[in-house]
């Protein structure tokens, strides 16, 4: 009999849900839809919340019948936090995920590296929480079940063909009790790694496979431990190899380790393999606790992408669209802004309110985003699992200096994943702030405010900003709106917030206060001063006057952006 | 250098090395080592970098 100790199932209990037949007539659902999304993992979950956000009904098409098993993507960054949360998912996260701040990086027993990922008193969250993927979904599941009006999720539903032509999308489907087909205006295809979509469309991802492996092992353990990234290069434990360490809720630690050249990937998943190293590693870490296995896999690097994400009437995003490497947290993250970025885009199109042309800066942005994240994550893997000797004798070289030689430690640092800017974007507006503070394309920074209406004092955050459509910031001395400013009767597709730089004046109502007088400085804001956000927290313009550029001139300008064929604007620039 | 630059100038080192070859990497390093050497202030400070870069190359062995 073996001698380690037995599998253990997660600390999670994954519901399974039944198929449902839509009212068909001749093999074909009647109804026609406007999104369907194909794929309920966190991507087609956020999409569809993000849409619904928006009064924008989806269909999710998932092949599966209930939210992942396994160790999959585990760590949540800020930028991630901020968009759950104005999903209305955010409380899940805050309760159930482990924050963290940084992390360690040993070569042979030493410490070499300690870093700090960015985090002040300014901030709203934490730089990253971690939860196990299945919880990630089931979270988002939850947000998609209370939208039940807006959201159908239909599990057990696999596609096995589609066809588009210009009017929309045609989607034939198999589940347990039959297959039918469905239309549908617009397609997201955010089924994962090995879309269907985007094989039966036949588009192929490009870029590099590493070959170095990886054996992912969670394990049970009760250990007061504190949640830090724990990378142990070289170990006594198992020497040549590196090994990582991340903590979980509900005390499932999560093990990667690389496998040394010539290692038969299928015999080193074999229990009798992997619980020894398991095991020297716990021994090494002095960690005493009694632990049980709970699951086994082997990953391998990919850093590959498509070459744009909209293809007519189908978006990819996510994995489907891009594979990006698992060292510095960009899989998850980049999936999450994926979904931000296309759901207000579509959102916009299919209420009529933007041109189709719109999603192809949806695509230009992130194929920008996705070039930024695999150059990142690139060098991350070329750290990590060395794809050459050279890059393995260099690291060995960084390595066993960075003790001595403080100023060579930067080369070890993880580059966790950090905001985008889309300084390309064909959406940026004009910029007569100067160099100060975000510029067009950029995430607004992070910054505690106080709201105050009818006399209530209430904390908030910049970045709670977003979320709400376009949002035009007007920035004066006492919150009093400039004439310009003040809502007319007609309808307008921006929402104004008054900002106070100094003490409000006390007869406005509903004005944000810079109460810590952070905004001159942090988003080079001045009196009279203009700032519109995107509903995805992107700066799109900053104008020095509110006198000149009212709201009238304001809404103009954007209703142009959003009716314009950027297509011929939309040159993806990496 | 500030650390994205040497960042950049480590994975250009590490790709030329790449390319190179097994084979020849010691003779690269060693190429490289003299045209970095020349740039040392002195006889003294290139003494300095040449023992430092020698310290606990196995460390295994040192402990």
């Amino acid at each position: 009999m073996a001698n380690y100790p037995d599998f253990v199932p997660y600390p999670f209990q994954a519901e399974r849900h039944l198929a449902r037949h839509p009212i068909c007539t001749d093999g074909l659902e009647d109804q026609r839809h406007r999104v369907l999304i194909a794929g309920g993992g966190p991507v087609g979950f956020a999409t569809a919340l993000g849409l619904a956000k928006q009064g924008v009904a989806s269909v999710v098409l998932e092949a599966d019948d209930s939210v992942c098993f396994g160790s999959r993507a585990i760590c949540v960054s800020r930028r991630s936090l901020e968009i759950l949360h104005r999903l209305g998912v955010g409380a899940g996260f805050d309760s159930i995920g482990l924050p963290w701040t940084g992390g360690r990086s040993f070569y042979q027993g030493q410490e070499v590296l300690r870093f700090e990922m960015p985090q002040d008193d300014n901030q709203q969250f934490a730089p990253m929480v971690n939860m196990a993927q299945y919880s990630i979904e089931q979270t988002l599941l939850d947000g998609v079940q209370a939208n039940a009006n807006l959201i159908d999720v239909r599990w057990q539903t696999a596609v096995t063909g589609m066809s588009q032509d210009e009017a929309g999308v045609s989607l034939a489907v198999k589940t347990p009790t039959g297959a039918y087909q469905l239309h549908t205006d617009w397609l997201v295809a955010a089924d994962g790694g090995r879309s269907a979509i985007r094989e039966t469309m036949g588009l192929r991802l490009q870029g590099t496979s590493y070959e170095g492996r990886y054996v992912i092992v969670d394990i049970l353990m009760k250990s007061p431990r504190p949640a830090e990234r724990l990378a142990y290069f070289d170990p006594p434990c198992n020497p040549g190899s590196t090994v990582l360490v991340h903590k979980q809720p509900g005390d499932v630690w999560r093990i990667d380790y690389q496998l040394r050249d010539g290692e038969d990937p299928d015999q080193a998943i074999l229990p009798e393999q992997v619980m020894p190293r398991v095991q020297s590693l716990l021994d090494m870490m002095g960690e005493t606790a009694p632990w049980n296995p709970i699951w086994v896999g082997l990953y391998k690097a990919n850093a590959l992408t498509l070459e744009r994400y909209r293809h007519g009437r189908v978006l990819f995003a996510g994995d489907a669209a891009h594979l990006v490497p698992i060292f510095g947290v960009r899989g998850f993250n980049s999936g999450i802004d994926d979904a931000d970025n296309l759901s207000w885009k579509l959102g916009q199109v299919v209420s009529g309110c933007a041109a189709p042309a719109l999603l192809d800066t949806y695509s230009s942005e992130r194929v920008a985003a996705t070039h930024e994240n695999l150059s990142y994550g690139t060098k991350s893997t070329e750290f990590m699992a060395p794809p050459s000797f050279a890059f393995d004798l260099m690291r060995r070289a960084v390595l066993s200096l960075a003790v001595a030689h403080p100023e060579l430690r930067s080369l070890i640092n993880p580059r966790q994943s950090a905001p985008i800017t889309y300084s390309a974007s064909p959406l940026n507006g004009p910029d007569e702030w100067g160099a100060l503070g975000p510029r067009p394309g950029t995430v607004l920074p992070e910054c505690p405010l106080t709201q105050i209406s009818a006399s209530a004092h209430r904390a908030v955050f910049l970045s709670d900003q977003a979320g709400h459509g376009f949002k035009a910031l007007v920035f004066t001395a006492d919150g009093v709106l400039p004439p310009a400013w003040r809502r007319g009767d007609g309808e307008s597709s921006v929402a104004v917030q008054a900002v106070a730089l100094d003490a409000p004046h006390p007869d406005v109502d509903d004005v944000l206060w810079d109460h810590t007088g952070q905004l001159p400085q942090l988003l080079g804001a001045r009196l009279g001063g203009v700032l519109l956000i995107r509903p995805d927290g992107h700066v799109m313009a900053r104008w020095r006057d509110a006198n000149d550029q009212g709201l009238a001139a304001v809404s103009t300008w954007l209703q142009q952006r959003l009716t314009a064929d950027l297509s011929t604007s939309t040159g993806v620039t990496a | 250098m500030n650390s994205s630059e040497l960042d950049q100038a480590y994975t250009h080192l590490c790709h030329t090395m790449t390319r190179i070859g097994e084979p020849d990497a010691q003779l690269f390093l060693a190429r490289l080592a003299l045209l970095a050497m020349n740039r040392f202030d002195d006889a003294q400070a290139a003494k300095a970098w040449i023992d430092a870069a020698a310290a606990d190359v196995s460390p295994e062995v040192g402990r």
